[in-house]
């Protein structure tokens, strides 16, 4: 069953295009990653849904229930939607305690005090806040602050959650831990979620599904692994992880692979795009598939050693040549100064 | 599909029409518009609007387009507003430079003292004057007994500027510091690494960067001196000054008859001024504030080290306070506690506390002091409660009818006190169920509102807008409708704002004179405009016991929003 369809919703700001015409469903228990860049439009979905933006056009249904529909000037004000939302800023409220915060969205739906009392303990443990009721936010951890804004959200049981970049608030070794957490919170629940980042390893760590935006348009769409593996464009492939870039010329096509001319060799790789024989060309490769060797490579540059890097759980080099300049990793130290080739293997060599 | 879903127009975008919200614009504008246009309305006619013969005509404008004591008046306002921005201006910017970037010896105490002159009334601080330098005030009587002669003369155009001027340096402060504040010292500190020195930095960095905010309060105080009435009735009238605001005021005895029809043209004219200026402050508060997001973390930089200089710029900043507050405040007690006071008498033979005791006497008096208390107290929590309903209907409403409120709001900024509690006397007089209120505090209760609206609206605007719009879309989006969102999220976390506004707000109530002006009647007199009416009877020895229970009113105030913290600006 759709908990959520948002069927071609178009949204303009003083003349400005945000939302270019965006769908989505949200299948029961489903995580849906809405990923991009600030300007990318992944908010303002999230807003239109939560009833916070009224876009131009479109339809949104919840279930089966229209929230939304621009033909027929139907919008749902926010309070009549049931969703729960968790804010960047986790909004909580300053002048009422954490189970002040937490319970306010049972009150407001009449519940009795014993019901209401049994519910926010319940997610309060669930949670780890319990012994947290009566402290104010500013008396709370960023972590604790976090995890009291999803309470607050959870705990009249919205048929659809939604997040926006709530772990952007946290320094980087508790967002690892938290991202992991929230996944299993969000499974264990059976709640469909919209989740909102910038922050592609977040998106496919805790999402079923990525919807990649650009420009207020899905560029791609897919699992974490098919979108991280088979981008679509070379923007896709940069916006996913780290690349290394070559620009070159295509010199032959052979079935599902292609042979470029660059910076004096020839390197063979994946046709990605649709290029014809001649076209100048970029290739891309993962820094992380990238190899090191000093003996000869197969499809490989002989490259300079220029500098190297320690960070701890591995070495960055970097090696260049006339026309090439590639970052590669290593988790053993490079016997010194030199020449050393740098193999790209043609799997893994995407050339759009 | 639910009927209840609600429509939208093409207008209005979140959701649901707004006939709260625009019934609340709609009873705005009339508060606002209905003065003012009554005032428009009189001033075309032949006479006064109640009396049976009159028409429509131009001969009011006529008359007094055509008095050189106009042109005389316009000219004296012109040359006030401009001296007195040209004291104020340098004054007001060097002492917000001494008070936020040097090491000035007693910068962190001195603000509540420098800001004083704000809050107390300029009529008591034009009689503390007369009674300390005026010509048989102490001052000048000891002067004169120690070298023979007065070596100043306080009723002349020169003083009028120069008092005006000091006692509006801290306008200037106010904005100046709040715009140094917001400036990341560290500007500043990468100008010394570079090697200039501390003049050189506040000329060539700091001074560019807070211009914004010297030009705003530069069209402030020009303003202020268009409307200045107080300060110029009392030590321009003896010698026959008269600015805009007196010419209209005498304009009332002038003539035997009320002259509604040439006051009506005269607060035209005043307003044709003003109006120009308020809506050129409006501009530069909001394309002005440039600079303001030069923030950085850090602001605690290190004063700048005045070295010997501080002392010097210390005695230059005691000086101005004497001058301003100490000069006219201790003329005002002392005159409060003697019996009498002249040439050849000793003060220790007239000392007394019989002035206080003769208030008692009057019953008017004893009303004028528990109405001040009333409308400050009373009427001021009621006002704060008038202005955060108001600024609740423009609150996060994306309408084009908050920019048709933001322009009622301001637009009482433009009527000087004087002519709002003159049209508010008419309003009272002409609409027929208003005229049993005539006669009661609601009538000042009203056009005092009415005039500090836009000052009101300020102070609570700035509180709204410390609440971050996502406190109120989580409890949006958790169930609460608009309504209950104000109650529940908004209106608790603005409650120190509310409070501080109030007692700001009760400060200013008991300050305001001339609004009272006109509106002064048995059951209506404040303090403020009982000391105007016993200044033509010309009763000192109650107008200083009265002047110094006002300034101790507003002492109490002020006191208080320290204790509490209270921002002393919006």
């Amino acid at each position: 069953m759709r908990e959520l369809t948002v069927e071609g919703i178009r949204k303009s700001i003083g003349g400005v295009e945000i939302l270019k015409g965006v769908s989505l469903a949200l299948k029961a228990g489903e995580v849906v990653a809405l990923l991009g860049q600030s300007g990318s439009g992944k908010t303002t979905i999230l807003r239109s849904v939560a009833g916070l933006e009224t876009p131009d056009a479109g339809r949104i249904l919840l279930g089966d229930r229209v929230v939304f529909d621009g033909s027929q000037q139907i919008a749902l004000p926010p309070e009549k939607r049931g969703l729960g939302l968790v804010f960047q800023s986790y909004a909580l409220w300053p002048h009422k305690t954490v189970r002040e915060n937490v319970s306010y969205g049972l009150k407001l739906r009449k519940a009795g005090d014993e019901e209401t009392k049994k519910k926010v303990d319940e997610v309060l443990e669930r949670l780890g806040l319990g012994s947290m009721g009566e402290r104010y936010p500013h008396q709370l951890s960023g972590g604790q602050q976090q995890r009291v804004a999803l309470a607050r959200a959870l705990v009249y049981r919205p048929t659809v959650l939604l997040l926006d970049e709530p772990l952007s608030n946290l320094d980087a070794k508790l967002r690892e831990e938290a991202r992991a957490w929230i996944r299993e919170l969000i499974l264990r629940t059976r709640i469909s979620a919209l989740y909102v980042t910038h922050d592609q390893v977040e998106a496919m760590a805790v999402a079923d599904r990525i919807m990649l935006l650009r420009g207020g348009e899905v560029e791609q769409e897919g699992s974490p692994q098919s979108v991280y593996e088979a981008p679509n464009s070379a923007l896709v492939a940069d916006f996913m992880g780290s690349n290394n870039h070559l620009s070159g010329r295509l010199v032959s096509v052979d079935g599902d692979f292609g042979t470029i001319e660059v910076a004096g060799g020839r390197l063979i790789g994946r046709m990605m795009g649709r290029s014809s024989i001649g076209d100048r060309i970029t290739a891309l490769i993962r820094i992380e598939r990238v190899g090191i060797d000093r003996t000869r490579s197969e499809n490989g540059l002989l490259l300079n050693l220029e500098t190297a890097l320690y960070l701890g759980e591995r070495w960055e080099y970097v090696l260049a040549g006339p026309d090439a300049r590639l970052r590669a990793w290593s988790t053993t130290p490079l016997a010194g100064q030199g020449q050393y080739w740098v193999d790209l293997p043609q799997d893994q060599l995407w050339l759009f | 599909m639910p009927s209840s879903a609600g429509t939208w127009g093409s207008l209005a975008l979140p959701i649901a029409r707004h006939p709260v919200r625009i019934a609340g614009v709609a009873l705005v504008a009339i508060a606002v518009l209905a003065p003012i246009g009554l005032v428009l309305y009189q001033s075309l006619l032949s006479g006064p609007f109640f009396s049976p013969a009159v028409q429509f005509s131009g001969s009011a404008y006529g008359y007094v387009l055509n008095d050189p004591e106009f042109y005389y008046a316009l000219r004296t306002s012109a040359t006030i507003a401009v001296g007195m921005s040209a004291i104020a201006l340098p004054l007001g910017a060097l002492l917000a430079f001494l008070m936020t970037r040097t090491d000035l010896p007693g910068r962190f105490w001195m603000e509540p003292l420098l800001l004083s002159p704000v809050f107390l009334s300029p009529i008591v601080l034009a009689f503390g004057y007369v009674v300390s330098i005026g010509p048989v005030g102490f001052l000048s009587i000891w002067s004169k007994a120690a070298l023979g002669f007065v070596p100043w003369n306080l009723y002349s155009l020169e003083s009028l500027i120069i008092i005006s001027g000091l006692t509006h340096v801290p306008h200037v402060y106010l904005y100046t510091s709040a715009a140094l504040r917001s400036l990341n010292p560290e500007v500043e500190e990468a100008a010394r690494t570079m090697g200039a020195g501390v003049w050189r930095v506040a000329l060539t960095v700091s001074l560019p960067l807070v211009m914004p905010a010297l030009v705003f309060s530069g069209v402030l105080v020009f303003l202020l001196g268009i409307e200045m009435f107080g300060l110029a009735l009392i030590l321009g009238d003896q010698s026959g000054i008269t600015v805009l605001t007196t010419y209209l005021y005498k304009l009332t005895n002038l003539l035997g008859t009320p002259s509604y029809h040439l006051m009506a043209v005269i607060a035209i004219v005043i307003v044709a001024l003003t109006l120009p200026l308020v809506v050129l402050q409006r501009h530069l508060l909001r394309h002005g504030n440039l600079y303001a997001t030069v923030r950085g973390k850090g602001m605690s930089g290190r004063p700048l080290p005045l070295g010997a200089w501080r002392w010097v710029a210390l005695s230059l900043v005691l000086f101005w306070l004497f001058a301003t507050v100490v000069l006219p405040l201790s003329g005002l007690i002392l005159r409060s506690f003697v019996s009498t006071w002249g040439e050849g008498i000793s003060l220790w033979d007239v000392l007394t506390f019989g002035n206080y005791a003769e208030l008692a006497d009057y019953p008017n008096v004893v009303r004028g002091i528990t109405n001040t208390v009333l409308l400050g107290g009373g009427g001021g929590a009621v006002a704060v409660a008038v202005y955060a309903a108001v600024a609740l209907i423009g609150h996060r409403w994306p309408s084009r009818f908050v920019g048709v409120l933001d322009y009622l709001v301001m637009t009482p900024r433009a009527l000087p006190g004087i002519i709002a509690g003159l049209a508010f006397l008419w309003l009272f007089l002409f609409v027929p169920f208003l005229t049993p209120f005539r006669s009661t505090l609601a009538s000042l209760w009203l056009a005092y509102t009415v005039v500090w609206l836009a000052y009101g609206m300020r102070l609570i605007s700035s509180a709204l807008y410390q609440v971050g719009p996502e406190l109120e879309e989580a409890a949006r989006v958790a169930g609460a409708g608009q309504a209950r969102v104000y109650r529940d999220v908004t209106l608790p976390l603005v409650k120190y704002g509310l409070l501080g506004s109030w007692l700001l707000i009760f400060m200013t109530f008991c300050r305001e004179y001339s609004t009272g002006v006109y509106l002064l009647g048995p059951n209506t007199e404040v303090i403020g405009s009982l000391i105007i009416s016993l200044f033509g009877s010309g009763g000192l020895d109650l107008i200083s016991a009265l002047s110094v229970i006002n300034v101790l009113l507003i002492s109490v105030g002020l006191l208080l929003a320290l204790r509490l913290g209270v921002r002393l600006h919006a």
